[in-house]
């Protein structure tokens, strides 16, 4: 049961959260800027009706000689849920908590940056290492930007309750190995716009469905041991200077398939659809309003239980998958969102806040619209980031 | 003595070098100078302005949503299948 939204987030109390601020040093470079002295810290909140996650985390990032900087995250998420829509036959609560450290050092050049990233996570059943590379180089004045990234995710997936073929000869754990790889093109147009194309790509190999997640007739639900994701998209910003207005918008496509399978058992293609809007209301206030729609077909492989529960997705193909999970099957959803970003100048007069006027605070609050048994969410973010 | 053919190879390698530099000498002047970069910086002009902000989204809709990546790496380990 526990997998259900194991995804969304994870948690941690005040206490944790403190001591996170004390484990955490780190250094992550990243994309194609360069990192400054600086230390970061956010809390997220989503809650459904059925789940509820909260995430601290606390970056630290630094500058090295020689054109190095490292960046440093730790992050703990702890999520509490108790609901049979999530995928699982038995409704009880349970509360899971992941942690996760990454480290990420970056090397500049005069028109070159390359980064080396690693992160681990673990939570009490699922356990995941990842190692990425990434390379990037600017040119036509440093106006266009074309960079790639590869990496590999080796992953562990545990059990309670049950052992799957996958477990066969002893081992404690089924694999789950991710091969990525991507490259984006970015280029300023004008002094006041600027686009990006992406093209992402990744294969999964190993067990690939929720350990928990039951379905009709087969008991637990069963998914193929492969698929190769990938993803498009387009993203196009401009700025107004005179009413200090700027605008972004993006658009994705992506697709899934298992490689030499016919018919294709994933067989998902989904949409997203986003727009936001910066405005600076004051000198120090800036708000962003963002608005987000998702709309994905069912996989082939998916069963809906609901309407039909004694249906069987594949069996007029011979193909003996069949998952309930809710987000396999048809899905839409919208996220409208509000944020403000405040540079924290006004504070220098005070005595004791003075000490933070040299960062930024900001906070958001999203609703999340989901037209399936999830239900909607609200999401709540907050941090503070401060150069040091 | 090379080969014809490898003073054949080197003569296409030193024709296209030259053709490649005749092509940066005529390539158009890059859209922005660097005394024009001022709204550059702007969040609003920046795809990654967000970062913690992107990882947390990536981790949350991939576990709401059948479909990931588009816009970086895969989230790794979330345990969301």
């Amino acid at each position: 049961m526990k997998r259900k939204i194991k995804a969304v987030g994870r948690a941690l109390g005040p206490v944790q959260a403190l001591s996170l601020l004390a484990a955490a040093w780190t250094a992550l470079g990243a994309g194609i800027t360069r990192a400054e002295d600086r230390v970061t810290i956010r809390g997220a909140y989503y809650r459904e009706p059925s789940t509820r996650v909260i995430q601290p985390v606390v970056e630290i990032s630094k500058d090295l000689p020689d054109g190095f900087d490292v960046d440093a995250r730790y992050l703990v998420d702890t999520i509490t849920s108790a609901s049979a829509a999530a995928g699982t036959a038995v409704d009880t609560i349970f509360t899971e908590v992941r942690n996760e450290a990454g480290l990420r050092v970056g090397k500049n050049w005069e028109r070159t940056r390359a980064t080396l990233a690693y992160k681990y996570s673990a939570e009490s059943d699922y356990w995941s290492h990842t190692f990425v590379g990434s390379l990037a180089q600017r040119f036509w004045g440093d106006t266009a930007t074309v960079a790639a990234s590869g990496g590999l995710s080796l992953d562990a997936v545990g059990f309670r309750g049950r052992t799957p073929p996958c477990l066969a000869g002893g081992s404690a754990s089924c694999p789950l190995d991710v091969v990525f790889g991507g490259l984006a093109y970015t280029q300023v147009l004008s002094p006041v716009a600027i686009a990006q194309i992406n093209l992402d790509s990744a294969y999964l190999s190993g067990f690939l469905g929720n350990p928990y997640r039951t379905a009709p007739g087969t008991g637990y639900e069963v998914l193929p041991d492969s698929r190769l994701r990938s993803a498009v998209s387009l993203r196009a910003a401009y700025y107004f200077p005179q009413s200090e207005t700027g605008v972004q918008f993006q658009y994705r496509y992506y697709w899934d398939f298992e490689p030499g399978s016919s018919p294709n058992p994933w067989a998902i293609s989904a949409h997203t659809l986003e727009g936001r809007v910066y405005r600076r209301l004051t000198r120090d206030l800036e708000v962003r309003l963002l608005y987000r729609q998702y709309f994905q077909n069912h996989a082939g492989l998916w069963c809906d239980v609901a309407s039909n529960p004694g249906c069987s997705a594949m069996d007029d193909l011979n193909l003996p998958y069949l998952t309930t999970d809710p987000k396999l099957g048809p899905l839409r959803t919208e996220y409208p969102e509000v944020k403000l970003i405040w540079d924290a100048e006004a504070l220098r007069p005070y005595r004791f806040f003075r000490w933070f006027a040299a960062g930024t605070f900001e906070i958001s609050y999203g609703r999340y619209y989901q037209n399936d048994s999830f239900g909607n969410a609200h999401v709540l973010q907050t941090g503070y980031s401060m150069p040091y | 003595m090379p080969s014809l053919r490898f003073r054949l190879c080197l003569l296409l390698l030193g024709v296209a070098a030259a053709g490649g530099g005749a092509g940066c000498a005529h390539a158009p002047p890059p859209p922005v100078q660097p005394w024009q970069r001022e709204h550059l910086a702007k969040r609003a002009l920046r795809f990654d302005a967000d970062p913690m902000e992107d990882h947390f989204r990536q981790h949350w809709l991939g576990a709401r949503e059948g479909a990931d990546l588009g816009f970086g790496q895969p989230g790794g380990g979330c345990g969301c299948n």
